[in-house]
């Protein structure tokens, strides 16, 4: 039987799924003026931030709301619950989106451009890949996607150690400078964060669809 | 030891186990003694009353016992047999006496005393039986329709009061005495149950108002028969009457319909009332339409079976309704209709109470009495059915 | 509950109850002190409280079927509905009721069937036309999605239905007299689950055209069904506001203590 209050959980579905499409774009945003030396880019990523903290408040809010008022079991607890983390896990992305396109914000101020020579540019494509899919297992429900995503995240932890190698080695100490390696290095664990929280993402929805 | 109790719960004796089964079968015991009384008082009345009110050849109902008027039985007795009798009897008389004035101290003889007593018993028996075979009995209509009287050479002529011809107009009057007390009754009980469940405020004033309603049905019979001679015959000047019967009967029977009636409708669930009364209805309107419909069934048994028990009562009818005999029939002889209230009518109960206390007791008027009591008694159950049957009518139309 | 999840404003904008520092006593105790309170116009209002807290009590004094009780007395207060003060002396009782309905804890349909039960409201007020009773039973049935449960018996006995379609027959019954206000003292306590929530439904419903004013144990219930919730103990009001002010950050730590089962 559909309860005039299961709206209510429609409507935070909703929400999340906007608060993750906007996480992910700001992921995206953020990597592409990376990659792209598009200052503009980062610019816009750096606006989109402030957005998406709202929207996780507002989330945070209507799920105390649903549980105080609704006093929610099983799947309606579980959606509620997962609906508090993921939240919380986009806009983790999000800050991450936000540290990538302020670093590169300051590479390309001091820099001019970033040679994204090394294998960073698998490597975002790979975490917004991680991101998207992660939101795309929530709305459609696929516990099979879910567990791709847990696998593929390796990859990216992969990816994130080779660039700490790389950028200790003697040719890149030549070809950028100190604050720049470190940026460098910051952007890197950054990504690769937005792997992790795409992770974390696929376990939620796992949690969300068998209890587990 | 162990190992003879298989399980905790194996059955043991106990003291108080043997205290319970005693009082159990005490119970019982008592129990089948009063069904025993009752069923030998039913038994009794029936077996000795059937022989009055029904016969062994058609229609097999005394037809003119249950429609005659009270009359003076006139019996011919053949003389012949009656005076073989008295010797007889006076034979028996002496030889007793000799027996008794013997002693103990010739046994011999005192036996042979004995078994002429007992032939001379036998042969009474047998003329007894003989004279009740042959002896003629009138009522006093018949008698007085007899072309040749019998012969008195022959016979021996008796009257007795009383005995002859039947108990139509007593039928007849309790009849009317219930019917008319029931209407008063119920009409006056039901105004003011509904009064006293309903629109009362409850305090000291009612609970005191409630107890001299119960302790009223305590009052003995007698004391309502004098209140409603004093009353209705004497002050209101009704004489004995019906109407004086009604009243009296009715306020006896009072208190039983005025506690039933309130307990019926206590009985029904606060939320009917309230839920008329929330819908706007006025307190009437919720009382008519959700009270008392569904109180009806309880109201109805009791107030009958209340009335039918009061109509058995002699007292109350002795002084105000009830004559010892009349000779016409309530609706007969009345100049203007509302005489019909104003005559005194036989009643069942009064008429056991004259014949078997203010006549001459002897083997004619005992058939009277138990013939009346059978028939008295089928009328109460009569009533009583008609309660029950009722209740049941009324039940399955506002069944809750 | 409001659709959009805005907070509600803390007072009602338009009230149509006002009740201004309201008492009431059985006899020589008091059972209510002091209330005031507003309550909106189409809007679920809930009373909670501990048993005895006077809120049953209260719930009857808005169409004044604590009448019927012997030595009860007002000493102080006034109850306004739609701005007349239902206890001055020239109110008459009887249209108060039919304005303000009533639905009780034990749903108590009479022992007549369907149909007499929703006619009975118009029958007393003397309507007889056979069509106009017709149309309004099936809209009062209709109005508590009854309807369709019941439209082929409405000549059987409302004894025969079950626990949940009784108690909404008992809310389309007050429906026929065509009320602004519906009090429920404690409609569900008697119902299993699903006819508790159907009855929920019913109320989210109704609060379209009717004010709701439901007196309730289940505070899971009052929370879920109602706008605002107005919390009682020892016959005062402790705390009234907005669902979401009195179960997510009530004001006063009574209300705090009772709304997390952490009372006494």
């Amino acid at each position: 039987m559909q309860r005039y209050f299961h709206d209510e959980l429609q409507d935070l579905r909703n929400k999340l799924i906007l608060l993750g499409e906007k996480s992910h774009e700001a992921a995206r945003l953020s990597v592409e003026s990376l990659l792209d030396n598009d200052l503009e880019q980062a610019e816009k990523t750096l606006a989109l931030d402030d957005s998406i903290d709202a929207l996780e408040k507002e989330i945070g809010h209507a799920c105390t709301r649903y549980i105080s008022l609704r006093s929610p079991v099983s799947t309606d607890l579980r959606l509620i619950l997962v609906a508090l983390k993921a939240s919380h896990d986009f806009e983790r992305v999000g800050d991450e989106a936000h540290t990538i396109a302020r670093k590169t914000r300051d590479i390309l101020t001091r820099e001019g451009r970033f040679k994204p020579s090394l294998k960073i540019r698998e490597m975002s494509r790979l975490s917004c890949k991680l991101i998207h899919d992660a939101i795309t297992c929530f709305v459609e429900e696929d516990i099979e996607k879910a567990k791709a995503v847990i696998a593929l995240d390796r990859e990216v932890d992969a990816l994130n150690n080779y660039h700490y190698e790389a950028l200790a080695s003697k040719e890149l100490k030549k070809a950028l400078t100190d604050a720049s390696r470190f940026d460098a290095i910051l952007v890197s664990k950054a990504i690769e964060r937005i792997g992790d929280h795409a992770k974390n993402l696929a376990n939620e929805v796992i949690f969300l669809l068998n209890g587990d | 030891m162990a190992s003879e109790i298989p399980h905790s719960f194996v059955k043991r004796s106990s003291h108080k186990k043997r205290i319970e089964a005693l009082a159990v079968n005490l119970f019982r015991q008592m129990t089948y003694l009063v069904i025993l009384a009752a069923a030998y008082i039913f038994v009794d009345i029936t077996i000795n009353g059937s022989k009055a009110v029904f016969q062994s050849t058609a229609p097999y109902v005394n037809v003119q016992f249950l429609t005659d008027k009270p009359q003076t039985l006139h019996v011919f007795e053949p003389r012949e047999t009656y005076e073989t009798m008295q010797q007889v009897r006076s034979q028996i008389l002496v030889l007793e006496t000799k027996n008794r004035g013997l002693g103990e101290s010739d046994p011999e003889l005192s036996n042979s005393y004995a078994q002429q007593i007992k032939a001379l018993d036998a042969q009474y028996e047998s003329l007894d039986a003989q004279r009740k075979e042959t002896r003629l009995k009138y009522s006093d209509r018949e008698y007085r329709a007899l072309e040749v009287s019998p012969d008195l050479s022959n016979y021996k002529h008796d009257t007795y009061a009383y005995s002859g011809g039947g108990i139509g107009p007593a039928i007849i009057g309790t009849c009317l005495l219930v019917l008319g007390s029931i209407a008063i009754a119920l009409v006056l009980g039901l105004l003011c149950a509904v009064y006293l469940s309903e629109y009362s405020r409850p305090g000291k004033i009612l609970q005191a108002v409630r107890l001299s309603i119960l302790n009223l049905s305590g009052v003995p019979s007698i004391v309502f028969g004098l209140f409603g001679f004093g009353m209705f015959v004497l002050f209101f000047g009704w004489g004995v009457s019906l109407i004086a019967g009604w009243f009296t009967l009715a306020i006896m029977a009072l208190p039983v319909i005025i506690t039933a009636s309130e307990e019926s409708m206590r009985a029904i669930p606060r939320g009917f009332r309230e839920g008329a009364l929330a819908l706007g209805a006025t307190k009437w309107t919720s009382v008519r339409t959700n009270v008392l419909p569904y109180a009806l069934p309880g109201i109805l048994t009791s107030s009958i079976m209340g009335i039918a028990r009061v109509a058995g009562e002699t007292a109350p009818i002795m002084f105000t309704a009830a004559y010892a005999l009349r000779d016409q029939l309530p609706w007969e002889g009345l100049e203007h209709p509302s005489d019909f209230l104003f005559q005194g009518v036989m009643a069942l109960p009064y008429h056991i109470y004259v014949v078997s206390s203010k006549i001459p007791q002897n083997e004619y008027t005992r058939d009277m009495q138990y013939g009346t009591a059978f028939v008295f008694l089928l009328i109460v159950g009569f009533f009583a059915l008609t309660s029950i049957l009722l209740r049941i009518r009324v039940r399955s139309k506002y069944k809750w | 509950m409001n659709p959009k999840n805005t907070p509600l404003p803390s007072n009602p904008t338009n009230p149509i109850i006002e009740v201004r520092d309201f008492n009431f006593m059985y006899g020589s105790a008091q059972a209510l002190y002091d209330i005031s309170l507003d309550i909106g116009e189409k809007e679920v209002t809930a009373l909670i409280g501990p048993s005895g807290c006077g809120k049953s009590t209260f719930l009857r004094c808005f169409n004044r079927m604590n009448d019927l009780i012997d030595n009860t007395r007002i000493p102080g207060g006034t109850i306004k509905i739609s701005d007349v003060d239902i206890y001055h002396k020239d109110i008459d009782v009887i249209e108060l009721r039919k304005h303000v309905g009533m639905v009780f804890q034990k749903s108590n349909p009479f022992p007549k069937s369907i149909y007499e039960n929703i006619a009975y409201g118009l029958r007393i007020q003397g309507i007889k036309r056979k069509n106009e009773i017709d149309q309004v039973v099936e809209e009062c049935l209709r109005g508590a999605a009854l309807w369709d449960e019941v439209k082929d018996r409405l000549s059987d006995s409302a004894l025969g239905m079950s626990g949940g379609q009784q108690q909404r027959l008992c809310i389309a019954r007050a429906l026929a007299v065509k009320p602004k206000i519906i009090l429920m003292d404690e409609p569900c306590s008697a119902l299993d689950p699903v006819a508790t929530a159907k009855v929920e439904e019913l109320i989210h419903v109704l609060k379209e055209n009717y004010t709701i004013v439901i007196v309730t144990h289940n505070m899971q219930q009052a929370a879920r069904l109602s706008d605002r919730t107005a919390f009682f103990y020892l016959g005062k009001l402790i705390e009234y506001g907005p669902n979401e002010q009195v179960f997510m950050n009530p004001e006063n730590p009574k209300t705090e203590a009772y709304v997390s089962g952490r009372f006494g």
